[in-house]
């Protein structure tokens, strides 16, 4: 009898975090070499969708279970961020509800990106803690209940958030290099999570509930860690936002942003890693193709415009699209693997599996 | 009380439906128990009340003479009870790996010492060469093996297969018997088999339990169950119309 010789599950796998970090690091440098300015800002508003899409893949692509509220995650964690370093002469005039830790509080903002990460993780545990016994559809109406919630929240609680207006002066930081870091943090944090114990047993649990019951999964107990920690990265990105924009408000969380890291998540495929990257760049790319049309295209003396607001139209009829020739996505599910020379990884990972059944 | 995976005067109904009625039966280490019946007869049902996943209305489950209701299904199989799906259940988008690690990986293992069960299970079976496969794409019979051994990998002291032949060629239903002897024999399990498969129920199982619309109307050795005028009547007269198996 054989016995099956196989190498670690890390070496089968390591391939496709580095493939995935090495294209974002070459956009990055692209990036640089162009040096325009509103071309380095899409490539920014990028790395953060990437955050924001790969973070969102933690709970979803491993779960199954949509969710329309990580957007509020990032709300959360773009306000604490304002909190923790809008300088305090500011906040004694804006925010005047604050705590009084919060309103003499200036910290770093690494320290503080990584506490607005924090900050959603703990409000992900304490809701997620009844949400996730819910499943299916019921589970994706609470999520989108979640984000209505603490949309209204933070437009409401005018002295602790500014209401509905703008807070401004959050300090200016994210640049090209910080958020291709934050892009490539997140990509390792999914990628651990996906070959890890619970990244496994939640997988599991999206394809048979029953029978990963029978394995000794606790699903709900999974879904809570896979939740916990895609709220954090997202949190975490919430808080790069805010250095990029330097100023936030209530309704850049809302409903277009959850839209468009959904769309970007389906068309890539929501079932890999690799999906989620690659939906990012793949929409960000038609974004930024319609933006320039919306200028107008100078082709030889006629100017070639589209009217503004099509691009979200635009976008949903490229899902619509892409999701009718590859029902699972670009990537199919699969996850990009390297194929080639002494490093080619074999086939099989957590994820890298065919999608054989058409959404059935 | 015996060692034994025990059910004890369990009754099940469904919105009025007894399922199950005062159902007693013993599931005996390194032995094979057999459960026959017609369609409906309530079989999967007992299968689940034994693995936690029914809940009876009245009656016991008791493991080696300790009950063991109440406990959630996903944390009894830590005691030693796995099973099998009627429908295979398999984790369709993971490799066959996988579905196997899951169960180790449910159990407390580390990834790493899951994988090594999970190829050692694989090869133990015969199926080393389907590792790297896609679950979802499986023919029904490496289906069926796969689950057993996604069971399996929980080194259970009984477990619980619910119609693992169904699909099956003869030839393929002979090496599943003689994958079931191995178990008993060298996993040291206690087994009930759940089987429209007469031949087969008959050939491998020490005692043979029969249901019908929720009783056990019979219960007996081969020879024993094979000479009943009652399961041939209640049984077996189904079957025949139906042009199934014949003794
Ligand atoms: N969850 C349920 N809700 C309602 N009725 C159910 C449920 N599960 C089973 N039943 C009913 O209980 C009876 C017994 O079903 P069960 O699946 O246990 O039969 P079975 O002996 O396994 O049949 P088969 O040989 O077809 O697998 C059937 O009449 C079935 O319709
Ligand atoms: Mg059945």
């Amino acid at each position: 009898m054989t016995v099956t010789q196989r190498s670690s599950l890390l070496v089968r796998t390591i391939s496709t975090p580095i493939i995935l970090i090495v294209i974002l690091i070459l956009i990055a440098v692209i990036a640089k070499l162009v040096g325009s300015g509103p071309f380095s800002r899409t490539v920014v508003e990028m790395f953060i969708r990437v955050m924001l899409v790969a973070g969102l893949y933690i709970f979803v692509g491993n779960s199954g279970v949509i969710s329309f509220g990580h957007i509020g995650f990032m709300c959360i964690g773009a306000y604490a961020a304002a909190w923790f370093t809008i300088p305090p002469a500011m906040k004694a005039v804006t925010l005047q509800g604050l705590p009084d830790f919060l309103a003499q509080a200036q910290l770093p903002i690494f320290l503080s990106a990584a506490l607005a990460g924090l900050l959603a993780a703990i409000f992900a545990l304490v809701v997620g803690r009844i949400m996730m016994r819910l499943a299916g559809i019921a589970a994706s109406i609470a999520t989108f209940a979640m984000l209505a919630v603490i949309n209204v929240v933070y437009s409401n609680w005018d002295s602790v958030t500014g209401g509905t207006g703008s807070i401004v002066g959050i300090p200016f930081y994210t640049g090209i290099w910080t958020a291709l870091g934050g892009a490539i943090l997140v990509v390792i944090i999914a990628y651990l999570y996906q070959i890890s114990r619970s990244g496994l047993a939640l997988r599991a649990g999206r394809d048979e509930a029953t029978a990963a019951a029978a394995s000794g999964i606790d699903i709900v107990r999974e879904r809570l860690i896979a939740f916990v920690i895609s709220a954090f990265t997202i949190g975490v990105a919430g808080a790069l936002y805010g250095h990029f924009l330097g100023v936030v408000n209530p309704d850049a969380f809302y409903l277009g942003l959850t839209f468009i890291t959904l769309s970007m998540l389906v068309v890539g495929g929501m079932n890999s890693l690799s999906g989620a990257v690659i939906g990012v760049i793949v929409i960000s790319t038609i974004i930024q193709i319609l933006r320039w049309l919306e200028k107008g295209i100078d082709l030889g003396g006629a100017t070639l415009s589209i009217p503004n607001g099509l691009q979200e139209i635009t976008i949903g009829l490229v899902m619509i699209i892409i999701l009718m020739f590859r029902p699972a996505g670009l990537t199919r599910g699969r996850e990009i693997v390297w194929r080639f020379g002494p490093w080619a990884s074999k086939p099989s990972t957590a994820g890298e599996v065919a999608v054989s059944k058409n959404g059935a | 009380m015996s060692t034994a995976l025990s059910a004890q005067h369990v009754s099940v109904s469904f919105d009025g439906l007894k399922a199950l009625a005062n159902v007693v039966l013993d599931i005996p280490p390194q032995r094979v128990t057999g459960l026959i019946g017609p369609n409906g007869a309530g079989k999967t049902t007992l299968v689940n009340v034994l693995t936690g996943f029914q809940a009876p209305d009245e009656g016991q489950v008791f493991l080696d003479g300790q009950p063991i209701g109440g406990i959630t299904s996903h944390r009894l199989r830590r005691l030693g009870i796995a099973r099998t799906f009627q429908s295979g259940r398999l984790f369709g988008e993971l490799p066959v790996i996988d579905n196997l690690e899951v169960t180790g990986v449910g159990l407390g293992l580390s990834r790493r010492e899951s994988q090594a069960r999970a190829e050692a299970m694989l090869d133990w079976i015969g199926i080393g060469a389907l590792a790297d496969r896609a679950a979802g794409g499986l023919p029904y019979t490496d289906e069926r093996r796969v689950a057993i051994g996604r069971a399996l990998m929980m080194e259970p002291k009984y477990l619980l297969l619910d119609e693992p032949a169904a699909g099956m060629s003869a030839e393929e239903a002979d090496d599943l018997i003689t994958l079931i002897r191995r178990i008993v024999a060298e996993m040291k399990c206690g087994v009930l088999l759940i089987e429209h498969n007469i031949g087969l129920v008959l050939n491998i199982c020490d005692h043979i339990h029969v249901l019908d619309s929720g009783e056990i109307i019979e219960d007996g050795a081969p020879a024993a169950i094979k000479a009943s005028e009652k399961v041939r009547h209640a049984y077996m007269g189904t079957q025949a119309e139906a042009g199934g198996v014949v003794l």
